[in-house]
């Protein structure tokens, strides 16, 4: 029994912690609030070089892991990354590595790999039309061709798309479910980043107009991607639960200085139980959401027996808890809480947001329900 | 990162085997039905009975309590599975003499009650010391050798049973913390009455223990006078941190069961979406109580605790335990009104035993209010809030 990160997942997120409140401090995230972009490539080259792109690289493609679970090393990255907001396509460029490295062959492998774990390559990934989960969501068509597939239709809520280097893009084959990269610019694929309530993070619908995509640009068969996508969407709700950890975790420490530092009625307002009880609530749910998160990412790394469960587990809950923990941060800050200049709507705004990407939590329960009638006999 | 329970080596199966005859063998037939918490029979026959199982397991290696982790998780496994109690009253003085104890009371007491041959019965709470232990007013005033303690104690579980009595009593005047003093009570002391209390449950599993001029030898102190507090907090952080054996295991599988015997709108309440999502919420929310768990368990091994760990477990468990209880009883209609022995009742009750019993875990070991304010002060370090007597 060993239910934490060891000592050199810890290095890892000390080191990435320190990294970040130097290199992305809060202070900058605010300059780019209503920008057209948020993301900075100098920041993330370094941040590569720590590592944060390469963890699910294999070594031989010039990635490696801290530990022999590279999932659990890649949350405790991604938890600091929350605790930041910080903007970048940390998830997404992982999600495409894992994919790339678990279902690519040798070519796409070598091209891609390397590049991505340097911090050369942006990866993101081009979901489905609405931002869920569902498969008959996704809203790119993909067609046979002279030379592969030509793909038509819109991708919406990839992660900066516009700054990518590289798409991977779910299509609906007429057989199958498709994965196909797609290294940019290419033509036929435009950009427009959608008006959106996170402001630390932009958001990017996607369109394909008669895209050609060569037979070496498709990930594994055509009409065959079921497993590759639910793997991704698995590693992907791990990343995203990790992030909305950091996230809550900050908001909340800011939140409980506040409640010793403000006074009211000649006593500190944190000394009221109103506010203790609702701190103490905070820290349950966030306790409860870390489990949850942590238990959800060892059980991808392992392929443990419960897998499914635990990430349906971590679905449910996490991004629920934060978005409980930053909304009532709001609150409990009071009047200054529902400025502009306080940074606590900040984490409000990204907590709603992440709550409806990569299939909601109601989704989750739903296959949590699903789950425990199929281990219940009739 | 991992949670794995190490394996049970091949070796000890001759030890289960053992085991599982001699519960074949010796398993009491009670009157008293087991329902939900941790309850006292009615009949004392039944006592008797439990006294001479628990002794005979001892004496045969197979208690709960074995040095050996893997024959005690092993016992543990099969005794749970018999429904039937293996550990009678409060045991947990135990931790304060292993730790506050003279050799004297080490030797007289800790192998007696590894044997179940002493009961132990807990004398905390006051009517007016509650959630608000530090109140408690039962006072001790040294007379030569003895000391000599009236005042009136509550909720003491087996009490009616019990050969001893875990006490806290004040020594001089002070008020707080000041003067609490841990004592030995031998309930058969003259001056000591018992009286049974009627819970909500119909059932009786707590006291009220009168004490009038009652005389405790000196030797009987646990640890210094007045540093009754420390003693007890140390077994009441234990306590907090011990949930129940005998939860629900599967709630989300429970309530399916449920579910799918209830029609509501034409078609099993399981098609109803409403109720597809409180099981998905129960699902995750008793999971996470296991993984949080996992966390608990690895932070003690390396002596990490924090101050939270045991209040925040407890108020997960109690919360959700009610809140499944409560829905529970939602899905089962009309049959959620029906108890046991009831004919028409579903599974005989057991859910409506479950919802009643319920408000004890949210009140006792300290209520969940007092838990909350522990984690703002403790954990959080927030500010008390100002006392209105001192």
């Amino acid at each position: 029994m060993d239910f934490a990160y060891n000592d050199d997942q810890e290095l890892l997120r000390g080191v990435t912690r320190r990294f970040l409140e130097e290199r992305h401090p809060m202070a900058l995230t605010r300059t780019r609030l209503e920008a057209e972009s948020t993301f900075d490539r100098g920041v993330w080259r370094d941040g590569a070089e720590l590592g944060w792109t390469a963890l699910v690289v294999p070594e031989q493609y010039g990635g490696g892991s801290v530990t022999d679970q590279p999932v659990v090393d890649l949350a405790a990255v991604a938890e600091e990354a929350g605790r930041a907001l910080f903007p970048g396509p940390l998830l997404s460029t992982n999600v495409v590595a894992d994919a790339v490295a678990a279902y690519g062959d040798e070519q796409q492998r070598q091209q891609f790999l390397g590049a991505i774990a340097r911090g050369d390559c942006v990866a993101t990934w081009c979901t489905t039309a609405d931002g869920s989960a569902e498969a008959d969501a996704i809203g790119v068509e993909a067609v046979p061709a002279p030379s592969g597939l030509k793909l038509d239709g819109v991708a919406r809520f990839a992660h900066d798309a516009h700054e990518a280097d590289l798409l991977l893009v779910s299509c609906q084959a007429p057989s199958g479910p498709t994965l196909v990269l797609m290294p940019l610019p290419a033509p036929g694929v435009s950009f427009r980043v959608l008006g959106g309530l996170d402001l630390t993070r932009r958001l990017c619908e996607v369109s394909f107009e008669s895209v050609e995509a060569a037979g070496h640009q498709i990930l594994g068969a055509v009409g065959a991607a079921g497993p590759a996508i639910d793997r991704a969407y698995r590693l992907a709700t791990v990343l995203q639960s990790a992030e909305a950890v950091g996230a809550a975790e900050r908001v909340f420490e800011i939140t409980v200085q506040y409640a010793k530092d403000r006074r009211q009625f000649g006593r500190a307002i944190g000394s009221f139980q109103a506010i203790k009880h609702r701190l103490a609530d905070l820290l349950i749910e966030l306790e409860g959401a870390r489990a949850a998160s942590w238990y959800a990412a060892l059980a991808v790394a392992d392929d443990r027996f419960d897998r499914d469960e635990a990430v349906a587990v971590a679905g449910a809950a996490v991004r629920d808890a934060f978005a409980f923990i930053a909304g009532e941060s709001v609150q409990i800050h009071g009047g200054i809480g529902f400025t502009w200049e306080h940074d606590a709507h900040l984490f409000m705004r990204r907590a709603k947001v992440e709550q409806l990407l990569f299939g909601d939590p109601d989704w989750h329960r739903e296959r949590l329900c699903r789950l425990a009638e199929a281990k219940a006999p009739v | 990162m991992d949670v794995d329970i190490p394996e049970i080596p091949s070796r000890y199966d001759a030890y289960r085997q053992g085991l599982r005859e001699f519960i074949v063998g010796n398993l009491p037939e009670l009157a008293f039905k087991q329902r939900s918490g941790l309850r006292a029979p009615e009949d004392p026959e039944d006592v008797v009975k439990l006294r001479r199982w628990v002794r005979g397991l001892h004496d045969a290696g197979y208690g709960a309590n074995r040095d050996d982790p893997f024959e005690a998780r092993i016992s543990i496994e099969e005794l749970e599975r018999t429904r039937i109690p293996y550990v009678l009253g409060n045991p947990l003085v135990a931790g304060a003499i292993v730790r506050f104890g003279t050799e004297q009371q080490r030797a007289a007491y800790l192998p007696a009650i590894a044997s179940g041959e002493h009961i132990w019965t807990q004398l905390f709470s006051e009517p007016d010391a509650g959630s608000d232990l530090t109140s408690l007013r039962t006072r001790a005033v040294l007379d030569g050798g003895h000391y000599v303690v009236s005042g009136q104690k509550v909720w003491s579980t087996w009490a009616q049973f019990s050969d001893f009595g875990y006490l806290l009593a004040r020594i001089g005047s002070g008020a707080g913390r000041d003067g609490i003093t841990a004592f030995i009570l031998d309930m058969k002391s003259e001056g000591v009455t018992t009286r049974p209390l009627r819970e909500i449950t119909g059932t009786t599993d707590f006291n009220e223990v009168f004490l009038d001029s009652v005389r405790i030898p000196v030797e009987n102190m646990i640890g210094e006078p007045g540093a009754g507090w420390s003693v007890a907090q140390a077994s009441l952080a234990h306590e907090r941190g011990t949930l129940p054996g005998d939860k629900e295991q599967d709630p989300a599988g429970a309530l399916v069961r449920a579910a799918r015997h209830r029609r509501r709108g034409g078609r099993a309440a399981i098609e109803d979406g409403a109720v597809r999502q409180q099981i998905g919420r129960v699902a995750a929310r008793s999971l996470m109580e296991r993984y949080l768990g996992y966390r608990v368990q690895t932070r003690a091994a390396n002596n990490q605790t924090a101050a939270w760990d045991a209040p925040l477990v407890k108020i997960w468990f109690s919360e959700l335990n009610l809140e499944v209880a409560d829905y529970a009883l939602r899905l089962l209609g009309g049959r959620g009104a029906l108890v046991e022995d009831e004919p028409l009742a579903h599974e005989d009750g057991r859910w409506q035993d479950t919802f009643l019993y319920a408000r004890s875990w949210t009140i006792a070991g300290g209520s969940n209010e007092i838990l909350r304010n522990v984690i703002g002060e403790r954990a959080l370090d927030l500010p008390r809030e100002p006392r209105g007597d001192r």
